[in-house]
C-alpha cells in the first residue's frame, strides 16, 4: 500500500508544481503581465484594448495585489473551472475551445501511444531473443535509422505521398461533410482524415520501446533466473514471455509518461500538417495569434494530461512487480 | 571466486588467467579510448559525416553559390545548373539555404547540448553526492517533475512569450528543458561511484574532495558524461528544427526547420516540389544519424559488455 | 573416437589415452550415469583472443555418486557445468568431446529431445542462487510450472507435491506464495535444492550452491544436500571453491586446473595421500585450526593465459615438483594408486625405480612450497604489547527515516576492548553482526551513538569519536585500510605509481621525486619486483593476491601505527589467502603496527590473530586468548560458527 500512496503523492506534488509552473510563466517579465502581454499583442503604440486586457487579467488573476494574493485568487479560478477567455476565440472561454479539440488529439495520441507500445514492446522482446540474428540486425538497425527522422518530416512526407500523389487519404482536417457525433459517417471520415497523422506518428513512436526493450530483456537473458528457467526444460515461448520478457518489461513501464510526451510534442507539429482540429493545431494557432491564455491553459492540460498517464503507469507498475509494492520504502 | 561464466553473463571469457572480474576494465586502459571509438564502424562513420558537417558549416560562404538569406531569384526555379535544387516561392536558392543552415544546427547543438549537459552535471552529481539528504529529496524531485513534464509544449510557451526570437533563446530554452533525464543517470552514477571503495581508500589516503572527484571519480564518468552530450546535441538539433517549423524559429537566419516551414506553409507539398520538402528533412536526418552513431561508439567506451554483443 | 568396444578397450595399455582406459573403468564399475568424454569448450569472442576453457575434459559418474570438483577460479569448473547443463551461451561452445547421460549422448541431442529430459534427469542448484528464482513469480508458481511440464501432476496434486519439498528442506509452507524478494538467502537456497529436486532427478549439478551465504547457514544447506541425496540417491557433482566442504561431502573428488581436469580420486584418498601437487596445493591450504602447529601452503603464481600455447605442464610454472619434462611433455590423466592423475612425476615417483630420472624429487603428500606456520608459542605471546587504541563502551544506532517514522537499529551495543602494538586482534562474526560498522567507527567513518575510542599515537592521544573532516585527514595518518575486494579498492583508471604515492605525498609530505622512490621500496616489500616493472601497470594486469599486496602496500605508506583489514583474504582464491595472510603477519612483526583483523572466518583469524573478539548481533560474546578461544569456547555461539568449519582432516589425522 505504502507504494501506492507514495505515487499517489508524488502525483499531487507535481500537478501542484505544474499549477505553479503555469503561474510563475507569464510572470517572468517585468511590469503588469496584462498590460505588457497587450502592448505585445497591439504593438508599441497602439491603444489599450480594455477587452483585451480583461481577458488578460482573467488569465492571470488578480495583478494588482502581491504575488502572494495572486496565486491564491489563481488557485481559486482554477479550482472554478475559470481558466480565461481566448483570445482567438473570443468571447468564448478557453476550457470550450479546448474542450472541442481535447476528443482529437486524445484519440490521436491515445491509440498511437498504445499501438506504440504493443508494437515496441513485441518487436524488442523478439528482437532480444533473437539477439544477433538477422531479424534482431534488421530491427536493431531499421529503429535506428528511422529513428533519426524528424517525425513532422515524415508526415509531410506522407502527405505528399498518400494524400496528393496517390489520393489514398483526406490531406487536411478532421472531417469533411458529415455532421460531428455518434454516428457512421461521421466515424469513417475521423479514422479517414486521421490515418495519416496517427501513420505519421505511428512510424517513430515505437522505436523507443524496441530499443529499451530489446536492451533490457537481453541484459535480463543473461539473469540466473533465465538460466534455471532453461535448465528447469521449460518450452522456449513460456522462457521467453512468463520469465525474460515480463521482467524486462518492467522498466518500459515506468518511461511510459516520457514517451507520451514525444508522441505529444510529435502531435503538435503533425496536427499542423495535417491541418487536423485536436489541440495540436490550436496551440499553433494559439502562437500565431498571440492567444496567451489558450496557450497557457493547453500547456496545463498537456502537462495534467501526462502527469495522469504517469500516474496510471506507476500504479500499474506497484502491481506487476512485488517488490515494488512492498520492498521499497 | 570461480569462473565467470555464472557470474557475469554470457560474454565474458571464463579461464583467462585469475581476474575475469578484471576484464571489464581491461579495455580502457590498454586502449586509448579514440582508438577503440575508431575502431568501431558506426562510431567511424559518424565522425566522418560530422566532420563534414562541420567543414560544410565552417566554409559555407565557399560552398554556397549565394547568400543563404538572399531571396531576390525568381519563384520557384527547377533545379539547373545555377540553382542546384531550385528556387523556393520566395526566390531562395535551396542549395544554399542548405547549407546555410548547417551552421544554425551545428550550434544549437552544440551550444544546447552543453547548456543541458552543464545543468545535468551540476544538479545529478549535487543531488548524487548528497544522496540521503533533504537536498537530494528536493533536487530528486525537481527532476523527476522535469522528467514527466513534456518538453516540446514547455519550450513553445516559453518561446512564445518571448519577444526577442533567436538562436540565443533557442538554445537558453533546450537547455533548461531537456537536462532531467541526464541529470538522473548522473546521479545514479555517482552513488554507484562515491561507494565504491577506491574512493574510501583515497580518502584513507588524504586526498581533499575536489582531487577524489577530479582525479578518482570524474574519469570513471567522462564516457557518460559524453554520451549524455551528444544524446542532448541530438535532441537539441531535433528540438531546434521542430521549433522552428512551428515559427519559433530565428527569422533573421536560415534552418533546415525554417526552410521546412516555409515549405509546408507555401504549400509546397500540395504543389509537388519535393526538392524543397524532401532535401532538407534528409539532411537533418543524416547530421542526426552521424551523432547517433558516434553514441554508439562513445557507449562502447562506458559499457564494455557491449563490445562483444555488436 | 568416444565410442569404443570392450575388446580394444581391454587390449590398450596405460599409455593410450584417456578414452580408451576409462572405458575399462566403465566395464569394472557398474553403468555410468554421466559419461563425459574428451569435452573441449571453446569461447570464441569477436574482440578478444579464442580460448579453450575446458580441454579435452572426460570422466565417469555413476548412478548415485557423489562427485566434487574443485579448483581455482578461472579454472574452468563453472564453465564445464554449463557445458554439461548444454546452457552455454555465445561466443562459448562445446567444440569436442561427447556427454551421455544414461547412454544418450545429449551434446549433440537436439534442444527439444533435451528439454524433455531436463528437470526430469538433470536438475542443478545455482551459483549465486540469489538470483535464481523469477523476482515476479510466486514462488509456488516456479515449481508448478517445472513440475507440471515434466509430470502428469496437475492442480492440488502439484500443491501437494510442493508443500512435501517444502518440508523437505524444511521451509514453513507458509512461504509457498511469497515472492522471492521475501526470503532470506538461506530460505531462497533451500528453495533452490527443493526446486532441483522436484521431479526426483537421477543427477543434481550444484554449482557452488552455498557461495556469497554465512558459514552457519551454508553448513545447515550442506547438510540438507547430504541427507537428501542418502535418502534419495540421485548423483551429485559438487562444484566448489570452498574445499574443505567439498572433501567432507564427496564420495569422489575432481581437481581441474587451467580447464583440465589434474586428478581423480577417491575423496578419502585424496586427503592422504594427493597424487599431484596442485592437489596437494589447494588441500595445503586447509588445516585444522585447533591444532598445536597450523600450517598452511599456498601456491604462489597464477594460472596460465589460455588464449595462448602452452606446452607441458600446464601447472610447471608454479610446481615445486616439477621436472625438466614437466615443461615439454603434457601429461596425461592416467591411473594411479587407485585414482587417475595428470602428473609425470606423481607416475615415476611411484613407478618402478628403475625408470626414476635424476634430480626426481622425493614423494610427498604436504605442498612442497611455500607455508606459513602459526605455533602455540606464537599465539602465547598474546596481549603483552602497548595498548595503543582503546574502544569504551560503543554504541552505535542507526536511525532511518521512513517516511515520518524513525526505524532504529542497534548495529553495535555496548562493545569495549584494546587493541596492542604488534598484535594483531581478529573480530570475529557472520554479517550484520557489527564487525564492519565497529571498523568504521574506528577509523573515523562514521561516529558512534555513545561511548569513546581513544588512539594514542606519536601525537599523543586522539577522541577519534570528535573527530571533524580536517582531523579526521591527519588520523588517516596513524590508521589505514585494508579492504574486502581488491578489484573495488584499487580505482582501474589510475596507475600503481598514482595509488602509492598519493599518500606518501599527502601523509609524509614527501616530493614527487621522494614519493616515487618510496613508492618502488614499498612494491619490494610487498614482494612486487621488479618494483619499476610494476609501477607503471593498471591494476587490471595483476592477480587478486597482487592486487591484495598493492592495496596493503598503499595501507603502509602513511606509516600507520593501527591497520584495519577488513575480510582482506575472503575474495581471494584460496590457493593464494595464506600468502596475504603471511604478508600481515610480516607487517606485525617486522614494523610493529597493530593490527584489527575483521573476518568470518575462525581459522584464518587463528592463523594470525593473537586476541579474538567473537561478535554476534553487536554484542561481544566471547574474547581472548586466539588459541583459547578456538580450543575452548566458552559460548554457544562461538562453538556454532567453530562446528560450521569443516574438518575433512579429522578422519586422515586420526588414522596416521
Amino acid at each position: 500500500m505504502r507504494y501506492f500512496v507514495r505515487k499517489i503523492a508524488f502525483f499531487l506534488a507535481t500537478l501542484w508544481a505544474a499549477i505553479t509552473l503555469n503561474f510563475i510563466i507569464p510572470r517572468l517579465q517585468p511590469g503588469d503581465p496584462a498590460e505588457v502581454m497587450v502592448q505585445k499583442l497591439a504593438g508599441k503604440d497602439a491603444q489599450l484594448n480594455p477587452a483585451a486586457v480583461q481577458a488578460m487579467r482573467a488569465m492571470l488573476g488578480a495583478p494588482d495585489g502581491n504575488l502572494f494574493t495572486q496565486y491564491v485568487s489563481y488557485l481559486g479560478a482554477l479550482a472554478h473551472g475559470d481558466f480565461g477567455i481566448s483570445y482567438t476565440y473570443y468571447p468564448y472561454p478557453v476550457t470550450e475551445v479546448i474542450g472541442q479539440a481535447l476528443p482529437w488529439t486524445l484519440v490521436l495520441v491515445g491509440v498511437t501511444q498504445i499501438l506504440a507500445f504493443v508494437i515496441g514492446i513485441t518487436l524488442g522482446a523478439y528482437a532480444a531473443w533473437r539477439r544477433n540474428t538477422r531479424f534482431d540486425s534488421i530491427v536493431t538497425l531499421g529503429s535506428t535509422f528511422i529513428g533519426t527522422l524528424p517525425s513532422f518530416w515524415i508526415a509531410l512526407l506522407l502527405l505528399f505521398v498518400f494524400g496528393y500523389t496517390v489520393g489514398w487519404f483526406p490531406t487536411s482536417g478532421g472531417y469533411s461533410a458529415s455532421t460531428p457525433g455518434f454516428n457512421g459517417p461521421f466515424i469513417t471520415e475521423a479514422v479517414s482524415h486521421s490515418f495519416l497523422p496517427a501513420l505519421s506518428l505511428l512510424i517513430t513512436a515505437p522505436i523507443g520501446w524496441i530499443l529499451g526493450m530489446r536492451n533490457t530483456m537481453v541484459m535480463n537473458l543473461g539473469e540466473d533466473y533465465i538460466r534455471l528457467a532453461k535448465a528447469k526444460g521449460l518450452p522456449d515461448r513460456v522462457v521467453a514471455l512468463r520469465y525474460a520478457a515480463r521482467n524486462a518489461l518492467l522498466p518500459s513501464v515506468t518511461g511510459f509518461a516520457i514517451a507520451l510526451g514525444g508522441v505529444l510534442g510529435g502531435s503538435i507539429l503533425v496536427e499542423q500538417i495535417y491541418d487536423y482540429p485536436g489541440m495540436g493545431r490550436l496551440m499553433g494557432e494559439a502562437i500565431g495569434n498571440r492567444d496567451f491564455p489558450l496557450l497557457q491553459t493547453l500547456l496545463l492540460f498537456i502537462i495534467v494530461g501526462v502527469l495522469l498517464a504517469n500516474l496510471v503507469a506507476d500504479l500499474l507498475y506497484g502491481v506487476l512487480d512485488p517488490r515494488a509494492r512492498r520492498a521499497q520504502s | 571466486m570461480t569462473a565467470g561464466i555464472v557470474q557475469t553473463g554470457s560474454e565474458e571469457r571464463p579461464g583467462d588467467a585469475t581476474d575475469e572480474r578484471g576484464e571489464g576494465d581491461a579495455g580502457y586502459s590498454q586502449q586509448r579510448w579514440w582508438q577503440l571509438l575508431w575502431s568501431n564502424t558506426k562510431a567511424r562513420v559518424g565522425i566522418i559525416l560530422l566532420l563534414a558537417f562541420i567543414l560544410i558549416a565552417t566554409f559555407a560562404p565557399l560552398i554556397a553559390p549565394y547568400e543563404g538569406t538572399r531571396s531576390d531569384f525568381d519563384a520557384l526555379l527547377p533545379v539547373s545548373g545555377d540553382h542546384l535544387l531550385g528556387t523556393t516561392s520566395q526566390g531562395a536558392d535551396i542549395f544554399s539555404q542548405l547549407v546555410y543552415g548547417s551552421r544554425v544546427s551545428l550550434l544549437v547543438g552544440l551550444f544546447g547540448g552543453l547548456v543541458s549537459t552543464a545543468i545535468a552535471l551540476v544538479i545529478g552529481m549535487w543531488s548524487g553526492y548528497k544522496e540521503g539528504t533533504v537536498i537530494d529529496d528536493i533536487l530528486s524531485f525537481i527532476t523527476n517533475v522535469a522528467i514527466v513534464v513534456p518538453v516540446l509544449p514547455l519550450m513553445i510557451v516559453l518561446i512564445a512569450y518571448s519577444e526577442v526570437r533567436g538562436i540565443p533563446l533557442i538554445v537558453f530554452v533546450i537547455g533548461i528543458t531537456s537536462w532531467a533525464g541526464h541529470a538522473r543517470a548522473k546521479r545514479s552514477q555517482i552513488i554507484t561511484l562515491r561507494n565504491r571503495d577506491f574512493v574510501t581508500a583515497a580518502k584513507f589516503a588524504g586526498e581533499g574532495s575536489g582531487r577524489i572527484i577530479f582525479r578518482e571519480i570524474m574519469p570513471s564518468m567522462t564516457s557518460l558524461v559524453a554520451a549524455g552530450f551528444v544524446g542532448a546535441s541530438t535532441g537539441a538539433i531535433g528540438a531546434e528544427a521542430g521549433l522552428s517549423f512551428l515559427g519559433l524559429g530565428d527569422p533573421n537566419s536560415i534552418s533546415w526547420g525554417t526552410m521546412l516551414y516555409q515549405a509546408d506553409s507555401q504549400g509546397a507539398v500540395g504543389q509537388g516540389l519535393w526538392a524543397w520538402v524532401l532535401a532538407p528533412g534528409l539532411i537533418l536526418a543524416l547530421l542526426i544519424t552521424s551523432l547517433t552513431f558516434i553514441n554508439f561508439g562513445v557507449d562502447l567506451l562506458s559499457n564494455p559488455h557491449l563490445r562483444e554483443d555488436s | 573416437m568416444t565410442t569404443t568396444d570392450a575388446t580394444t578397450a581391454a587390449a590398450t595399455t596405460e599409455s593410450v589415452p584417456t578414452s580408451q582406459t576409462l572405458a575399462a573403468d566403465t566395464r569394472r564399475n557398474s553403468h555410468p550415469l554421466l559419461r563425459v568424454r574428451d569435452l573441449s569448450v571453446r569461447f570464441e569472442p569477436k574482440m578478444s583472443p579464442a580460448l579453450t576453457a575446458v580441454d579435452k575434459v572426460s570422466f565417469d559418474l555413476l548412478e548415485g555418486e557423489f562427485v566434487g570438483l574443485i579448483g581455482e577460479s578461472g579454472s574452468g569448473k563453472s564453465t564445464l557445468a554449463m557445458a554439461l547443463l548444454s546452457l552455454l551461451e555465445r561466443p562459448g561452445r562445446i567444440s569436442n568431446g561427447s556427454i551421455e547421460f544414461d547412454g544418450e549422448d545429449i551434446a549433440s541431442m537436439s534442444q527439444e529431445d533435451l528439454r524433455h529430459r531436463r528437470w526430469r534427469d538433470i536438475a542443478t542448484v545455482f551459483q549465486s542462487s540469489m538470483n535464481s528464482l523469477n523476482p515476479v513469480m510466486r514462488v509456488e508458481a516456479q515449481f508448478r510450472d517445472a513440475i507440471e511440464e515434466h509430470s502428469e501432476l496437475r492442480g492440488d496434486a502439484v500443491t501437494e507435491r510442493v508443500r512435501e519439498l517444502f518440508s523437505m528442506v524444511m521451509i514453513d509452507e507458509k512461504f509457498m506464495s511469497a515472492y522471492p524478494h521475501e526470503l532470506s538467502g538461506g530460505m531462497k537456497q533451500r528453495i533452490n535444492l527443493a526446486l532441483a529436486l522436484c521431479n526426483r532427478p537421477r543427477f543434481v549439478l550444484l554449482d557452488e550452491p552455498t557461495t556469497g551465504l554465512d558459514v552457519v547457514v551454508q553448513r545447515s544447506i550442506l547438510e540438507a544436500v547430504r541427507r537428501l541425496q542418502k535418502e534419495q540417491g540421485f548423483a551429485v557433482l559438487f562444484i566448489s571453491h570452498d574445499i574443505g566442504t567439498v572433501m567432507e561431502l564427496s564420495d569422489r573428488i575432481f581437481v581441474m586446473y587451467a580447464g583440465q581436469l589434474v586428478e581423480q580420486q577417491a575423496a578419502t584418498t585424496l586427503v592422504k595421500d594427493p597424487l599431484h601437487p596442485y592437489s596437494k596445493g589447494l588441500l595445503g591450504s586447509y588445516s585444522n585450526p585447533r591444532a598445536d602447529t597450523v600450517r598452511v601452503t599456498y601456491i604462489p603464481g597464477r594460472p596460465p593465459d589460455l588464449t595462448r600455447p602452452i606446452s607441458g605442464c600446464r601447472f610447471a610454472a608454479r610446481c615445486p615438483e616439477a621436472i625438466e619434462r614437466c615443461s615439454s611433455d603434457e601429461p596425461q590423466l592416467l591411473p594411479l594408486a587407485g585414482g587417475r592423475v595428470a602428473c609425470h612425476v606423481a607416475h615415476l615417483q611411484r613407478g618402478p625405480s628403475e625408470d626414476k630420472p635424476d634430480g626426481l624429487p622425493e614423494q610427498t603428500t604436504r605442498f612442497a612450497g611455500p607455508e606459513f606456520v602459526k605455533t602455540a608459542e606464537d599465539s602465547d605471546r598474546a596481549r603483552r604489547g602497548e595498548v595503543f587504541l582503546e574502544v569504551d563502551s560503543v554504541t552505535k544506532v542507526f536511525e532511518r527515516r521512513r517516511g515520518l517514522r524513525k526505524q532504529q537499529t542497534l548495529a553495535v551495543d555496548d562493545v569495549s576492548f584494546a587493541l596492542r602494538k604488534g598484535e594483531v586482534t581478529a573480530l570475529v562474526g557472520q554479517s550484520g553482526s557489527g564487525k564492519t560498522t565497529l571498523a568504521r567507527m574506528i577509523t573515523g567513518v562514521d561516529k558512534p551513538s555513545s561511548g569513546t575510542i581513544r588512539f594514542t599515537g606519536s601525537e599523543g592521544t586522539i577522541a577519534v569519536e570528535k573527530l571533524r573532516t580536517r582531523q579526521l585527514r591527519d588520523y588517516r595518518k596513524h590508521v589505514q585500510m585494508v579492504f574486502q575486494d581488491p578489484y573495488s579498492s584499487l580505482n582501474p583508471a589510475l596507475t600503481l605509481r598514482y595509488t602509492l604515492t598519493r599518500p606518501l605525498r599527502n601523509h609524509r609530505g614527501l616530493s614527487a621525486q621522494e614519493a616515487d622512490a618510496v613508492a618502488g621500496e614499498l612494491m619490494e616489500t610487498v614482494a612486487l619486483t621488479p618494483s619499476n616493472r610494476f609501477l607503471d601497470r593498471y591494476p587490471h594486469e595483476l592477480s587478486g593476491g597482487q592486487r591484495q599486496r598493492v592495496v596493503i602496500a598503499r595501507a603502509l605508506a602513511a606509516n600507520p601505527e593501527l591497520i584495519v583489514a577488513d575480510e582482506p583474504i575472503s575474495s581471494l582464491d584460496v590457493s593464494i589467502r595464506a600468502e596475504v595472510l603471511e604478508l600481515l603477519q610480516e607487517l606485525v612483526t617486522g614494523h610493529d603496527i597493530g593490527v584489527l583483523y575483521i573476518t568470518h572466518d575462525l581459522l584464518s583469524a587463528r592463523l594470525l590473530a593473537d586476541e579474538i573478539l567473537v561478535l554476534s548481533q553487536g554484542r561481544v560474546v566471547e574474547q581472548g586468548n586466539a588459541l583459547e578461544v578456538i580450543r575452548n569456547p566458552q559460548d554457544a555461539y562461538t562453538r556454532t560458527l567453530l562446528d560450521a568449519i569443516p574438518n575433512p582432516f579429522e578422519q586422515a589425522t586420526t588414522t596416521s
